[in-house]
């Protein structure tokens, strides 16, 4: 006999689902009321333009803090590692050094598809680095290898990254630092528009993929016993992530551990089946960095970059997490 | 009976080392067949050939009359699925969650799945007995149960094979039957064909009818255990000596290594006199040490590898200079230490002129009645340059030394306490 038999797994997750499902909407208006006067809305007829300045950059928060999170799911899937991002692969890196080219040679002024654009080329250009870089002679590469090359493909990336700022003109200087730092403020709605649309399909397909991610978590030879494309499955899989990272670095610039903390979170909350848990790190990753923000933008006199508040968040939060699994006995 | 699987002339193996080779094999459906051999044989890279992971370099994979590589990878999975030994599931999905994975191709993308897919998953629990924890997360079960769940997950993949890759060598001997049996059942009730590979002779012999003994990529017996399963087939393959039993009123084969060495402390203090050098004595003077007996040693040199095994056994031992010939007083004291023991004992030493005053040791006590014991095949390590070393020991066993092979062999030879009145209580 068990003791006092406790809810059911299965059936606590599912209210947990409907519970981010439900408070995702009531954070976002919240989020929209935080201003830099007070909480309140703006008055729409007098202030039109703040409510809509408002209302972009809410959304602008919620896409990309859903797409930086489920870019977390898909990598940690595929590497089955909890601790992998699209940092530690050196994605958003190469997408932070392509979109920079964009902005500092001009390129960016050909139309709003021409930042999403050059971040996505340079961030499959650095994702096929890496790989190649970890399993030498098209050997598949181990976890270790891949994580390894990512840092140093990473830190590469950020050094031609500073040198182009260093070598930049003084006005686009300052936006391109501004940028690496993170930066919810939509300068270009064209552009979000763009982004967001490519991230909330990006989401989308990748929830598409449940089923098969989810069988990847279990090795890359039991998927193919089960009868999945494992090959087919991770380009796609991994390609997707790219254009997802590389459209919110295009908008926002570099925002970090979204896509470490909230997949974790979620995990624990809806449980690791990608069905629920791809939705769910959707919603909280989005509701996730608009609160960020809204903190960001209202916490001191001065507006702080948002990936400031993010890292402030993620970090000890992360670290308190991994000594709690580590206590509990060993990492999931 | 058509064939559930037809191997022909596959050569097979990773980039730069070939493992099968032009291997052929037969299986009909609703077989239930033992893969064996040693490691490397081949056993798991066969496995990946019929599992589709693995591309032969040449030959044909046929199964259920369909070439390998042209079935769709759902089908594949409706027709093979794979227990591994052990499966790392690096997240807490539950019982329930991994076991809906054996319906990967079917399950809807968004949706619940469908009636019948519940169905197989709650028919694969139910027989595999994990109904119960469905909801327990996998990375919180034990090894047997977390075992049963994977073999849950490839029921409900409703495969017509099943490959069992030593899929039970980390499960006690409780689950490891347990899930035998479920497999068997499978076999038997549901016509499953199932291949596993296992280490474990005894248990492959008593749930498979026929048996295929691989070494070195290739199949060295096919058949009824009986026929495979031959002390000469296993020292051919595992390079070691066993004793198979069969049981004459059950038919079951039971498999020990033999000879056994007999247990510790047979020796009971009686001393033997250990005649070694450069390294040879090693194993002799730790067994004996191990048995039990009071074990004496010399003449060695100082620096010896023999002589620091001996000391760091606690072995008495007469020592001469390094690089020096045995002395007078070594071999004086030598005579003292070989008159307490109760037997004198030759290794394998190579004699050259420096050390052949030790052969003096072994015939005057030969002389005052000890049985002495040389090991054989003094002829590949005389290197005196009249072979005096061989005509010396020929000498020692015509006058009665015993001529022992190895060190089993040398120890139902030596005196033991049964053949010791004195040490008897």
């Amino acid at each position: 006999m068990k003791p006092a038999a406790p809810v059911p797994r299965q059936t606590h997750q599912t209210r947990m689902f409907w519970l981010v499902l439900g408070l995702t909407p009531v954070l976002l208006g919240l989020c929209v009321l935080m201003g830099a006067a007070g909480i309140g809305l703006p008055d729409w007829t007098t202030q039109p333009v703040i409510l809509r300045l408002r209302l972009t950059r809410v959304l602008a928060g919620f896409l990309i803090g859903a797409a930086l999170s489920c870019a977390g799911v898909v990598l940690q899937a595929i590497l089955r590692n909890p601790l992998a991002e699209p940092y530690v692969l050196g994605v958003s890196s190469g997408a932070g050094l392509g979109a920079a080219v964009a902005i500092l040679t001009g390129f960016s002024a050909l139309g709003a598809f021409s930042v999403p654009l050059s971040s996505f080329v340079l961030a499959v250009l650095t994702l096929l680095t890496v790989y190649r870089l970890a399993g030498p002679g098209g050997s598949r590469p181990s976890v270790f290898g891949l994580i390894l090359s990512g840092v140093m493909v990473s830190s590469v990336c950020s050094s031609l990254l500073m040198f182009l700022v260093s070598v930049a003109p003084i006005e686009g200087m300052h936006s391109v630092i501004w940028w690496t730092l993170g930066n919810l403020e939509v300068t270009s709605e064209a552009l979000l528009a763009v982004g967001g649309g490519l991230s909330a399909a990006g989401c989308l397909a990748i929830w598409a993929l449940s089923p098969e991610l989810n069988a990847i978590t279990l090795g890359h030879d039991m998927a193919h016993h089960l009868g999945v494309r494992v090959k087919v499955i991770v380009a796609v899989a991994l390609g997707l992530a790219t254009l997802i990272t590389a459209a919110s670095v295009a908008v926002a610039g570099l925002i970090g551990f979204v896509g470490l903390l909230v997949p974790h979170v979620m995990r624990t909350l809806v449980g690791p089946d990608h069905r629920r848990l791809v939705p769910a790190a959707a919603l909280g990753g989005g509701a996730f960095l608009a609160v960020c923000d809204a903190v960001a933008r209202t916490a001191l006199n001065v507006e702080i970059p948002v990936g400031v508040v993010t890292a402030l968040i993620g970090g000890p939060f992360f670290l308190f997490l991994l000594h709690r699994r580590r206590k509990a006995g060993g990492l999931e | 009976m058509s064939s559930a699987i037809t191997l022909d002339g596959v050569s097979a193996g990773y980039r730069d080392r070939m493992v099968l080779d032009n291997f052929s094999l037969d299986v009909p459906e609703g077989t239930m067949l033992g893969i064996l051999g040693p490691n490397g044989a081949g056993k798991t890279t066969l496995f990946k050939v019929l599992s589709g992971l693995l591309v032969p370099r040449s030959g044909s994979v046929t199964l259920f009359g369909q070439p390998v590589a042209r079935l769709a990878p759902a089908e594949r999975a409706r027709l093979v699925a794979v227990v591994p030994q052990e499966l790392d599931i690096p997240v807490a999905y539950t019982v329930q969650d991994v076991v809906m994975m054996g319906r990967t191709t079917s399950l809807s993308r968004w949706g619940q799945p469908s009636a019948r897919d519940r169905q197989i998953v709650e028919r694969a629990m139910v027989y595999t007995d994990v109904a119960d924890i469905r909801d327990r997360p996998i990375t919180e079960l034990s090894g047997g149960e977390r075992q049963r769940a994977i073999v849950a997950l490839a029921l409900a993949q409703k495969p017509r094979m099943i490959l069992m890759d030593e899929a039970t060598s980390h499960l006690d001997l409780n689950h490891r039957l347990e899930i035998m049996q479920l497999v068997e059942r499978l076999n038997q009730e549901n016509g499953v064909t199932v291949l596993l590979i296992s280490h474990d002779l005894q248990l492959a012999s008593e749930f498979c009818r026929r048996l295929v003994l691989l070494d070195a990529g290739r199949v060295v017996a096919d058949g009824r255990p009986a026929a495979v399963l031959t002390e000469e087939n296993l020292r051919r393959v595992y390079r070691c000596a066993v004793r198979v039993h069969e049981d004459a009123e059950t038919g079951g084969l039971s498999i020990l290594p033999a000879p056994r060495l007999p247990a510790a402390r047979v020796g009971h203090g009686i001393g033997i006199h250990v005649v070694a050098g450069g390294g040879c004595g090693e194993d002799v003077l730790r067994r004996l040490s191990l048995c039990g007996y009071t074990v004496t040693c010399g003449v060695l040199n100082r620096g010896d590898l023999d002589a620091e095994v001996a000391a760091a056994l606690g072995i008495e031992t007469v020592l001469e200079q390094p690089f020096y010939a045995v002395g007078e007083s070594a071999r004086e004291a030598a005579r003292q230490l070989a008159a307490k023991a109760e037997a004198i004992v030759l290794t394998s030493v190579p004699f050259g002129p420096g050390n052949l005053a030790n052969l003096d040791l072994l015939e005057r006590m030969q002389a005052a009645g000890k049985p002495v014991l040389v090991m054989e095949g003094i002829e590949s390590r005389d290197y005196t340059p009249d072979r005096a070393a061989v005509r010396r020991v020929s000498e020692l066993v015509t006058h009665g030394a015993a001529v022992w092979r190895d060190l089993a062999d040398l120890l139902t030879r030596l005196p033991t306490a049964a053949s010791h009145p004195a040490d008897l209580p």
